[in-house]
């Protein structure tokens, strides 16, 4: 009896360790913003992606084909999208995506989600990207 | 394509501090330190990184009170994609906080903090190669670097192993260092752990089996580890970091060259900050600030008297302050260090009182600095 009780508990510790970390999993990967690198293929100067990828996550990563640098979309508004080049103003180094915007490792550099800098040393916002809407699809202007 | 490919960039940092000692009824002003940054783009996958710094403003004759001419950086850059990269050359290897990102606008304090100075030894800048990337699936950046290893005959008592960084002068090849790190954002946290591996016996096995060291790569070995976590969110701000080293050869070291080094240091701090501005400006800070800091240099120290304990390695410090950014590449910063150690070692002191004054355990500092970055 006490073997099976003890087989009981062993086993309940296990399934709740396994649920936490299942939980705990779902948790960290749920705020994973650079989960989803798209790449997308470039037609007249310009990156299509469709809105519905907007439904879960406000940001999306997107990566015109033949490029080095990566692209963030933001949807800021119903029907307004904001497309900013992940390359550090400062030396060019790619950027990193987090919570709170970008970042650079390089030499510290922060942009905040509207390409802002928040801290130095870069000084300017990052590059932005005319956006527009059409049959569904946010359309990236990639010469603007 | 998202820029041109060959660009030429010149920028750079630099500080200038006034500090009173109220201990020593003794003021000091420096320009800390004046840092020119060049870099280069050739393409868009391979680019140059330097960083020059003059530390303390003049250098005449080649040495003059504590002034310094050095490469901080001067490394280049290999991008194998969007996500990851190699480095190659004199770089500053992610290991704590402030190695990386020293810049004085993204640190609080006129000082950078203490357990960085004396226990990690920012900025800490080797010789070797580095990977680092950062993972697409989860918010995960990896780094993985070789490196020269530290020269252990050069290690100072009072200032841990900040001695035997070679940075980039001629440095021993013949041990060398690995260091690796991780960082993982989570919410408005962002997590690191870091550690580094290291020979520290430069000779070669002939000279060095005759003072009774083991040389090599990894000889006479020392190790570090370092944890911490930085959070932001809105106008709070705040950061925990735990380092230890462990050097367990110190004795046989001593031995040779006298240098008093311990086998275990500790050092931790605690920070939080808030933005009195966050609402008012996207550009202007007016960060207020206090920190902790608990450090000890010889938390543990070799036995059979090859080495000696001394009390005023084990330190706390608690600086508060501001600092006042009217736009995020300026600074303007004030703050007050209240400093106790433990007692003076009397079998250290070779110049008792009444010749030198009592050693104070207790000790107070007034910060005024500037800073920029651009």
């Amino acid at each position: 009896m006490q073997i099976e009780r003890r087989k009981f508990l062993t086993s309940a510790c296990k399934a709740c360790m396994l649920a936490g970390a299942g939980f705990l999993i779902s948790d960290l990967t749920a705020c994973s913003p650079s989960a989803k690198v798209m790449m997308l293929p470039v037609s007249e100067n310009a990156v299509r992606l469709p809105i519905a990828a907007f439904a879960k996550e406000s940001m999306q990563v997107v990566h015109p084909e033949g490029w080095f640098y990566e692209i963030a979309v933001r949807k800021t508004s119903m029907n307004q999208y904001e497309a900013l080049l992940l390359e550090c103003t400062h030396q060019q180094n790619q950027l990193i995506v987090n919570q709170n915007g970008f970042k650079c490792m390089l030499h510290g550099s922060q942009f905040n989600l509207n390409g802002l800098v928040v801290k130095g040393p870069a000084e300017r916002p990052l590059k932005r990207f005319t956006t527009s809407i059409d049959q569904g699809q946010v359309v990236i202007q990639l010469k603007s | 394509m998202g820029s041109n490919s060959q660009k030429t960039v010149i920028s750079g940092y630099g500080s200038a501090f006034y500090q009173r000692n109220f201990d020593l009824h003794q003021s000091t002003v420096t320009l800390e330190r004046a840092v020119l940054f060049l870099g280069h783009q050739f393409s868009q996958k391979i680019s140059f990184f330097s960083e020059l710094e003059l530390e303390n403003a003049k250098v005449e004759g080649g040495v003059s009170n504590n002034a310094e001419i050095s490469m901080e950086q001067a490394f280049l850059k290999f991008n194998l994609n969007a996500h990851q990269y190699i480095i190659a050359g004199l770089f500053t290897p992610r290991i704590g906080i402030l190695n990386e990102n020293h810049l004085p606008v993204n640190f609080n304090g006129v000082e950078r903090p203490i357990v960085e100075t004396l226990i990690i030894p920012a900025t800490w800048r080797e010789l070797g190669i580095g990977f680092y990337g950062n993972s697409e699936k989860i918010p995960l950046n990896y780094s993985f670097a070789f490196m020269n290893g530290l020269e252990g005959q050069n290690f100072e008592h009072g200032t841990g192993i900040r001695g035997g960084r070679a940075e980039g002068n001629l440095a021993s090849a013949n041990n060398i260092a690995v260091t690796a790190a991780l960082q993982y954002f989570w919410k408005n946290f962002k997590f690191q752990v870091s550690a580094y591996s290291g020979g520290t016996v430069t000779l070669s096995p002939k000279g060095s089996d005759s003072l009774g060291l083991n040389s090599g790569a990894f000889g006479t070995p020392i190790y570090l580890g370092e944890a911490d976590v930085q959070y932001e969110q809105n106008a709070w701000s705040g950061k925990a970091l735990g380092t230890y080293i462990s050097y367990p050869d110190a004795g046989k070291m001593n031995t040779v060259y006298g240098n008093n080094t311990a086998t275990g240091m500790y050092g931790a701090y605690v920070e939080i900050a808030y933005n009195w501005l966050f609402k008012k400006s996207t550009k202007a800070s007016f960060i207020s600030f206090a920190r902790f800091e608990a450090l000890n240099m010889n938390s543990s120290i070799a036995a059979n008297g090859e080495g000696i304990y001394d009390g005023t390695e084990d330190q706390t410090h608690l600086i508060m302050g501001f600092g006042y950014l009217p736009l995020p590449n300026v600074v303007i910063k004030a703050d007050v260090r209240l400093m106790h150690t433990g007692p003076q070692n009397p079998a250290l002191v070779i110049n008792p009182a009444p010749n030198a004054l009592p050693y104070q355990q207790n000790n107070q500092f007034l910060n005024l600095g500037i800073g920029y970055s651009f």
